[in-house]
């Protein structure tokens, strides 16, 4: 009996061998030049999904492993393949770098089921230091152009004249429809990207303010939304930064059931003062989902709120 | 039998992982930077008019206002705040983003300015300036010169453009 259930067990297993989906190493088209040291890092830890140069190990190869690892490889090379980031332009090239930093350094990447068994591939806390190193200096404040001025001044007239918003604002690729009533909602933190040169500001609606008073944020309640409100750094005369030109308004919507195919939440995003939507279609939610991934333990929230100090007015 | 049944009890602890959770993405609302302490008002209720940031410092502040202020702030381009506006100056110590790489958040409380804008009997307007220092905050008003032109500085923060 205990020799059949063997036999038969060892049979699916080979048969199972056969079934494996295509994982092919095309010509690295661009692939992204740096320092030695920091190219080696990259290689150990990041190539193996996130470039065309994929090497398996034996154990790899083996059915349902493979499986795992080939849907890994195609999913990582979407995201990010070191093998055609050269032909992008260096402020892409940038934003991908400081992108893939953050997920290292918050534990999210290489992913864990890979470094188990590649031990190898961990990104130890002096290589982490080098990559920082090597896509910092945080570029210190760069000089904002005279011509950005004059526009966020102009920006900002038009804003108070009551102008720049006189047209229906066009709903969200995915149907998320624009809420002008952001701009009313309670702040929950802010943010100073120095690698994108903007200053942004979180705010929230009552949902999520009493929430956070009552420490329910994991998971987020039903009908919690986020507005991530970004503007360009601008010096004042006095050496600060300001707020310059408004960028872009984000919004998180959480509705488990509605939004379950976009972890829970409904994404949309809104383009300049004229508020143009964001994306083409409406996959442009997976973008998102996928940025937020590492945070999944957290509701896919990256902004730890203020703690509120006396509860919801 | 047993030996199957241990390696597929192995095989699935290892699937599962045992690592410990990571602390960049563990929940926890940002308690350093509430505004805790001797303080009559609470601007995180209020909306906000603008923020920024002082490099020199590492701070970074969040200009709130009340109704009143907000009102005149999104309709005005000049700086004259009616009788009842209150404008409140928060600001932070900055801190590095642990979930961002090159992205800095608001830490330890610093301080509270507020600008309370009063119309006197002969119709005048008064800009009473109160300051609230530390982490709680303790009102260091009496400490501060009122000659130094903050209410001033106040208000020629201009409002983020909001569409």
């Amino acid at each position: 009996m205990i020799v059949r259930t063997i036999a038969g067990l060892a049979l699916v297993f080979l048969l199972l061998q056969l079934v494996r989906p295509k994982l092919t190493n095309p010509p690295a088209t661009a692939d992204f030049e740096a320092p030695a040291d920091v190219k080696e890092i990259l290689r150990k830890a990041c190539y193996a999904c996130h470039s065309n140069e994929t090497r398996l190990s034996w154990f790899d190869e083996i059915v349902p492993a493979y499986q795992l690892v080939a849907s890994d490889v195609k999913r990582g090379r979407m995201v990010l393949n070191f093998s055609e980031l050269g032909a992008q332009p260096k402020a892409r090239r940038n934003a991908v770098l400081f992108e893939a930093v953050s997920q290292i350094q918050m534990g999210a990447m290489p992913l864990s089921r890979y470094t188990r068994l590649h031990p190898e591939a961990v990104v130890t806390p002096g290589e982490l230091a080098a990559l920082r190193d090597y896509i910092l200096p945080v570029p210190p404040a760069r000089p904002t152009a005279q011509l950005d001025i004059e526009a966020a001044d102009a920006q900002y007239r038009q804003w108070i004249a009551g102008a720049s918003t006189s047209h229906p604002v066009q709903a969200a690729p995915n149907g998320i429809a624009f809420l002008p009533g952001y701009k009313n909602w309670r702040a929950i933190s802010s943010t100073d990207r120095t690698d994108t040169n903007t200053l942004k500001m979180i705010l929230a609606n009552d949902v999520a303010i009493r929430a956070i008073a009552e420490h329910k944020i994991n998971p987020w309640p039903n009908g919690t939304v986020f507005a991530k409100v970004s503007w360009m750094r601008q010096p004042d005369e006095n050496g600060g930064i300001r707020t310059g030109k408004f960028e872009q308004v984000a919004f998180m919507i959480k509705n488990s059931e509605k939004y379950a195919s976009t972890a829970g939440w409904g994404w949309a995003q809104w383009m300049g003062a004229e508020l143009k939507p964001f994306g083409i279609d409406a996959n442009f939610a997976r973008e998102c989902v996928a940025c937020h991934l590492p945070l999944r333990k957290n509701d896919y929230v990256f902004t730890a709120p203020i703690a509120a100090a006396r509860g919801p007015a | 039998m047993s030996i199957l049944y241990f390696s597929v009890a192995a095989t699935l602890l290892a699937l599962a992982g045992c690592s410990a959770p990571n602390p960049r993405v563990e929940t926890r609302l940002n308690a350093n930077a509430a505004l805790t302490g001797d303080i009559p008002v609470d601007p995180l209720q209020w909306r906000v008019i603008t923020s920024g940031v002082d490099p020199r410092n590492s701070t970074m502040f969040t200009l709130f206002g009340n109704d009143a202020a907000i009102q005149y702030s999104r309709i005005s381009t000049a700086r004259n705040y009616p009788g009842g506006a209150v404008l409140a100056l928060v600001t932070w110590q900055q801190q590095e983003d642990s979930r961002w790489y090159g992205g800095k958040i608001p830490a330890q409380l610093k301080s509270v300015e507020l600008v309370d804008v009063r119309a006197s009997d002969d119709g005048r307007l008064l800009n009473l300036y109160r300051a609230y220092e530390g982490s709680p905050l303790r009102e260091t008003t009496r400490l501060k010169s009122q000659a130094d032109g903050r209410p001033t500085y106040l208000f020629s923060l201009r409002a983020a453009v909001m569409p």
